[in-house]
């Protein structure tokens, strides 16, 4: 049977707020470590056959992260937009990503970037296979499918680990395993003028709304302001040799080497 | 800002920005220094549509619309002037007017490879007695029984250097003034077609811009665009269109001395603060910013009428002629802020400053289009 890939895709602020989060076009773009997943989806489906399905959360001005994965390649957007998944933190989202990943039933694949650029937690990938009670290798370098398994590299701490897996399984793939493709401007006309984005609400799943949102979420964000880094020009003085030694002094005190 | 952009315009914003940032930005000096055009990359851009923006699909292009279209030149020449120019003499006043006046053969022979970005177009009016005056076009195409017989000097040709397809306009009838005038399809290859030197210019220099000479060239009649004595009102329309690209061309350009002058104001220390504390500097961003918004805006304005069906000849002539002198005024200041540093080849600004140049005369000097706009004002008030 052809391939059934998932890709979570997620649309991050680019602009620190002044007045709470909001997330439009304007504001927001395809999480950057999200395009390696999508591309391994595509391409994985240009080898073997099948499908790609890019699934996001968020409101609905952020269906045009959906519109971009067509563009790129992807099948069918789904957006997982209701009120009452606002404020969900990680564990909230992975519930609500997981309930919807069980209606996009049958699939093989589900993939995750490792990580977003706006919050970095790393934690929606695994959460949500978790949820799904499906095997999960984290920061995947590449994936093959040998019918009925996938195989799948993970480089780390200087080793290379090959896992085979049972599907369905989820991945979440390294950003610099592969180089996503450019989108094409005939993907993004197609995409945008004549492929609709499914919205789906909590009344789509299977789903208790107090798993979700506020009330789901064990976590709460504060505040979210843009920080700026203090940087501090030292010239040393002295011979080369002394400049030298200064320098080996300062880096030692940083604990980058000993 | 630009609220009235869709999402779709945003997204070719955004994909044709990050291509454009990788590919182009970094060679964008290197290849204006050598005068070299990118093969490399034009093959990229092909592969990803540019050179068939507007193009339908099964004709091999992208079928977008035009604001999405100058949205891309603005891009390009954000990352590099002499590819947008490339790509927008080859969308506006190659490619266009093929598909506007061209037979259904015609089309289907000339266009797919022109739109995958396999063959490169030019368009070729100008000539040493021919510039602003365009119906003084002195290149001739006599019929016979097989076809025409084409002399032609043509100088100034945007991509001459690399163009497989070019429109030829020559008198088809010597005494006929502007109605003698026809657009003929020379191919490079064809016996007696001539490429001329690489011109030595001050700004574009990715671009291969030379002269085109046609010696006793035969070119079929089926290569007859549109009809004979039509060529005159083609190039009106191609123009009509082309200086939306130029003008998107210029916003282009200004818009990077904008982004590398407000970065270099914040850095520069001069006096124990950053330039940019000072009000006079601060006054040229201020005007640099403005002019530029107000330029896109009319930009945007007259593509939005092109894509409405609308009359937007006006539309265009005031863009280009804003838009062109504007990015002068706005490459300019950059320099101004940059100092000795902006008069300097070690920095982006001096390239910026010698691209916009040019916008203010192809494509119709501003004094032509300031001649085009007023002849339209008076019309509007005349009893």
């Amino acid at each position: 049977m052809a391939l059934h890939i998932i890709v979570c895709i997620k649309s991050v602020v680019t602009k620190a707020p002044e007045n709470g989060i909001i997330r439009s076009a304007e504001t927001a773009e395809m999480n950057l470590f999200d395009r390696p997943a999508l591309e391994s989806a595509i391409a994985l489906v240009e080898r073997e056959g099948g499908t790609v399905t890019a699934l996001s959360m968020g409101p609905k001005s952020c269906a045009f992260v959906l519109h971009e994965a067509i563009a790129m390649g992807a099948d069918r957007g789904v957006l997982l937009s209701d009120p009452r998944l606002g404020d969900s933190d990680t564990l909230a989202t992975s519930k609500a990503l997981g309930a919807a990943i069980k209606k996009l039933e049958p699939y093989d694949i589900v993939l995750f970037g490792t990580r977003t650029y706006d919050s970095d937690t790393g934690q929606v990938g695994p959460q949500t296979a978790v949820s799904l009670d499906i095997p999960l290798v984290t920061g995947v370098s590449s994936l093959n499918y040998e019918k009925p398994l996938l195989r799948v590299e993970r480089k780390v701490d200087g080793f290379r680990e090959e896992y085979n897996l049972s599907l369905p399984a989820a991945l979440t793939v390294h950003p610099a395993s592969v180089k996503p493709r450019d989108i094409p401007l005939s993907g993004i006309e197609e995409a945008f003028e004549k492929k609709k984005i499914e919205t789906w609400t909590l009344n789509d799943l299977s789903l208790d709304p107090k798993l979700v949102g506020k009330k789901g979420s064990p976590t709460e964000v504060l505040s979210m302001k843009k920080m700026t880094r203090e940087r501090k020009c030292e010239f040393l003085e002295g011979t080369l040799e002394e400049q030298a030694e200064v320098l080996i002094e300062r880096i030692k005190e940083t604990g980058l080497i000993t | 800002m630009n609220t009235f952009l869709s999402e779709k315009n945003r997204a070719v914003r955004r994909s044709v920005r990050a291509f454009c940032e990788r590919e182009i930005m970094p060679i964008a000096g290197e290849i204006d220094r050598e005068a070299r055009f990118p093969w490399e990359v034009i093959e990229m851009m092909g592969k990803l549509g540019y050179f068939g923006i507007q193009v339908p699909k099964k004709l091999g292009g992208s079928g977008m619309d035009s604001l999405s279209c100058v949205i891309t030149i603005e891009e390009i020449s954000r990352a590099c002037g002499s590819l947008g120019l490339c790509v927008t003499v080859h969308n506006s006043v190659a490619v266009y007017p093929i598909m506007a006046f061209g037979s259904e053969t015609q089309k289907k022979r000339w266009i797919p490879p022109l739109a995958r970005g396999e063959k490169i177009g030019a368009f070729c009016l100008t000539e040493p007695n021919a510039g602003s005056d365009a119906a003084g076009v002195e290149a001739t195409a006599i019929r016979n029984k097989k076809g025409y017989l084409v002399n032609a000097n043509k100088v100034f040709v945007t991509n001459g250097g690399v163009a497989d397809i070019c429109l030829i306009f020559a008198r088809t009838d010597p005494d006929a003034g502007r109605r003698g005038i026809s657009v003929v399809v020379a191919e490079r290859g064809t016996p007696g077609f001539v490429v001329g030197d690489l011109e030595d210019l001050c700004g574009m220099r990715a671009n291969p811009v030379t002269s085109i000479r046609l010696y006793d060239c035969k070119i079929p009649a089926e290569n007859l665009l549109g009809e004979e004595g039509t060529g005159f009102q083609i190039g009106i329309m191609a123009l009509d269109t082309g200086r939306i690209g130029i003008a998107a061309q210029a916003v282009g350009i200004a818009q990077a001395a904008l982004e590398e002058s407000a970065r270099y104001a914040n850095q520069r220390q001069q006096f124990g603060v950053s330039i940019g504390k000072h009000q006079s500097i601060q006054a040229m961003l201020a005007d640099m910013a403005t002019e530029l918004e107000a330029a896109r805006l009319m930009v945007y304005r007259a593509a939005l009428l092109r894509d409405q069906g609308k009359h937007f000849s006006r539309a265009s002539a005031m863009a280009k002629l804003y838009a062109s002198e504007a990015a002068s005024r706005i490459t300019d200041m950059a320099v101004q802020i940059h100092g000795g540093y902006g008069y300097s080849k070690s920095y982006p600004v001096e390239r910026y400053y010698r691209d916009a140049r040019v916008t203010r005369i192809y494509e119709g000097t501003s004094e032509i289009h300031q001649m085009v706009i007023a002849r339209e004002v008076l019309k509007d008030y005349a009893k």
